[in-house]
C-alpha cells in the first residue's frame, strides 16, 4: 500500500495538497444540481484558476513566471470584486476571456506576418528573435527577460506544467472510477 | 667510414620514425645541410606536417618559432620543398577557414628574416592570452583540438574587443540552456538547429497549456455529474487505486474536510484506518 512514499516537500505533493483543497472548496460552494452552461463555465474557470494559482503558490515567488501568474490572477480577482453584482461580474469575466482570446489570436496573426516578413530581416547574431517573442508570449512574465533567462524560466515552467498535468490526470481518473 | 655509417643510420630515422617533433627535424636539417637531403626531407615533411601540427606546434611555442624559422630558412633554399609545405599548411587553413593566419604564414615564409620575430610574437601573444581568465579556457580547448590552432590566432584579434567576448560568453550560455531544454522536451534531436529546437519547445509548452485547460474542463464535468450516493463505493475504489492522490484525499477527508462529493464522510473514512 505504502509502496510509493511522497516527499512531503516536493513540488508535486505541495501542488496536490493545495489543488485538492481548492477543489473541495469549489465543490462545496456550488450546488451540483445546477447545470446551466453559464454555471458550468464559471466552475470551469474557477477550477482552472485554482489549478494555476495552486501551482504558482507551490513555487512561491522564486521564479519570475510564478510571480507574474500570481499578480495576474490577483488583478483579475480584484477586477471581478470591483464590478458590482454577480451578473456584471460574469459578463466582465466572459468579456475578459473573449478579449483575451481575441488579443491572443491577433497576436498570433501578427506574429505569423512578422515571421514571414521579418525572418529575413531580423537576423541577430543568434537569429532567434522571432521565436523568442513567441516564447515570451507563452511563458508568463517573459516579456522583460533576455533570451538566456527566458530559457531558464521555460525549463522550470515546463517542469511545473508537467507535474500539474500529471496530478490533474490522476484526479480526473479518480473521478472516472465511479 | 664510421661517420658515413653513422650518417646513413641517422638519415633513415627521421623518415621512418614518425616522431613529429620539429626539433628532431631541425636537428636532422642541421646534420645534413645538403640540398638533396633537404629535398628528401621536404617530401617527408609533407606527411610529417599534419602530425607535427597535431602535437608539436603547441608544446613549445618559442622553440617552435625558432625551429620553424630555421626550417623555413632551409626550405627557401630549394623552391621545390617550399611549395609542398605551403600546400600542407594551406590545407590545414582551408579546413579551418582562417585567412589571417595564411597571410601571417605566407609573410613569415616570404621574409625569412622577419619570420622569427613574427612567430615569436605569436608565441608571446598566445601566452598573454592564456593569462586572461575566460580566454584561458577556450585556448586550452583549442590546444586539445589541433586543427583549430588557426582559430586561436584569428580569434586573438577579436578577443581584445570586449563586446565580442561578452557575445561569445552569452552564446555559450544560451547553448547550454538549450541543451538542458533538449533533454526535457521530447522530440528534440541534437541535429536540429537552434531555431527548430525553439519551435519544438514552443509547441510543447502550448500543448501542455492546452492539456491543463482540457483537464480542468474534464474535472468540471466530472464534479458536476458526481453522484453523492456512491460515496462509499468511491472510497473503496480509491483505496484500491495506487494513486498517491488517493492517499492525499484520504488524509484530507480524515481531517474532517467535506468530501469531494460534498457530503461529510469522515466517519466512514475513519473505519479504514491508516494507509
Amino acid at each position: 500500500m505504502d509502496s510509493q512514499h511522497l516527499n512531503p516537500s516536493s513540488l508535486k505533493s505541495r501542488f496536490t495538497a493545495r489543488f485538492l483543497r481548492a477543489l473541495i472548496k469549489i465543490n462545496a460552494q456550488k450546488p451540483i444540481s445546477s447545470s446551466s452552461p453559464r454555471e458550468i463555465f464559471q466552475r470551469y474557470r474557477r477550477i482552472k484558476v485554482a489549478a494555476d494559482k495552486s501551482m504558482a503558490y507551490s513555487v512561491r515567488s522564486r521564479r519570475t513566471w510564478s510571480r507574474a501568474t500570481l499578480w495576474k490572477l490577483r488583478s483579475q480577482s480584484r477586477r471581478r470584486l470591483a464590478s458590482s453584482g454577480r451578473r456584471s461580474s460574469i459578463k466582465t469575466r466572459t468579456t475578459t476571456t473573449t478579449t483575451i482570446t481575441t488579443t491572443s489570436t491577433n497576436h498570433r496573426a501578427a506574429i505569423v506576418e512578422k515571421t514571414s516578413h521579418e525572418k529575413e530581416n531580423k537576423e541577430d547574431h543568434v537569429g532567434l528573435a522571432v521565436q523568442a517573442e513567441e516564447l515570451r508570449e507563452l511563458v508568463p512574465g517573459g516579456e522583460s527577460m533576455d533570451l538566456c533567462n527566458l530559457l531558464d524560466e521555460t525549463a522550470h515552467y515546463i517542469k511545473c506544467l508537467t507535474t500539474q498535468v500529471q496530478v490533474m490526470k490522476k484526479i480526473a481518473n479518480l473521478y472516472s472510477l465511479e | 667510414m664510421a661517420d658515413f655509417s653513422e650518417q646513413s643510420y641517422r638519415q633513415p630515422f627521421p623518415f621512418l620514425d614518425i616522431d613529429p617533433t620539429m626539433e628532431s627535424l631541425t636537428q636532422f636539417a642541421e646534420l645534413n645541410p645538403q640540398s638533396f637531403i633537404l629535398d628528401n626531407s621536404a617530401f617527408n615533411f609533407q606527411t610529417f606536417f599534419p602530425l607535427s601540427i597535431n602535437d608539436s606546434l603547441f608544446s613549445n611555442q618559442a622553440s617552435q618559432g625558432e625551429t620553424m624559422s630555421g626550417f623555413i630558412h632551409n626550405s627557401n633554399q630549394s623552391s621545390v620543398s617550399a611549395q609542398p609545405i605551403f600546400s600542407a599548411k594551406t590545407e590545414v587553413e582551408e579546413i579551418s577557414n582562417k585567412r589571417k593566419a595564411l597571410d601571417i604564414l605566407e609573410s613569415s615564409s616570404g621574409n625569412s628574416s622577419s619570420s622569427s620575430p613574427q612567430v615569436s610574437e605569436t608565441g608571446i601573444k598566445r601566452r598573454n592570452n592564456s593569462g586572461r581568465g575566460k580566454r584561458a579556457k577556450s585556448n586550452e580547448k583549442e590546444m586539445e583540438k589541433p586543427k583549430e590552432v588557426v582559430h586561436v590566432r584569428a580569434r586573438r584579434g577579436q578577443a581584445t574587443d570586449s563586446h565580442s567576448l561578452a557575445e561569445r560568453v552569452r552564446r555559450g550560455k544560451i547553448n547550454e540552456r538549450l541543451r538542458c531544454l533538449q533533454d526535457i522536451v521530447p522530440g528534440c534531436y541534437k541535429t536540429m538547429g537552434m531555431a527548430l529546437m525553439l519551435d519544438e519547445i514552443i509547441n510543447y509548452v502550448q500543448s501542455l497549456q492546452n492539456q491543463v485547460e482540457f483537464l480542468s474542463m474534464k474535472l468540471t464535468a466530472a464534479s458536476t455529474y458526481y453522484d453523492f450516493n456512491s460515496e462509499s463505493d468511491a472510497m473503496e475504489r480509491m483505496q484500491r487505486g495506487k494513486a498517491e492522490e488517493a492517499k492525499e484525499l484520504e488524509r484530507l477527508m480524515r481531517e474532517g474536510y467535506v468530501g469531494i462529493g460534498g457530503v461529510a464522510c469522515f466517519h466512514s473514512s475513519s473505519t479504514y484506518g491508516p494507509l
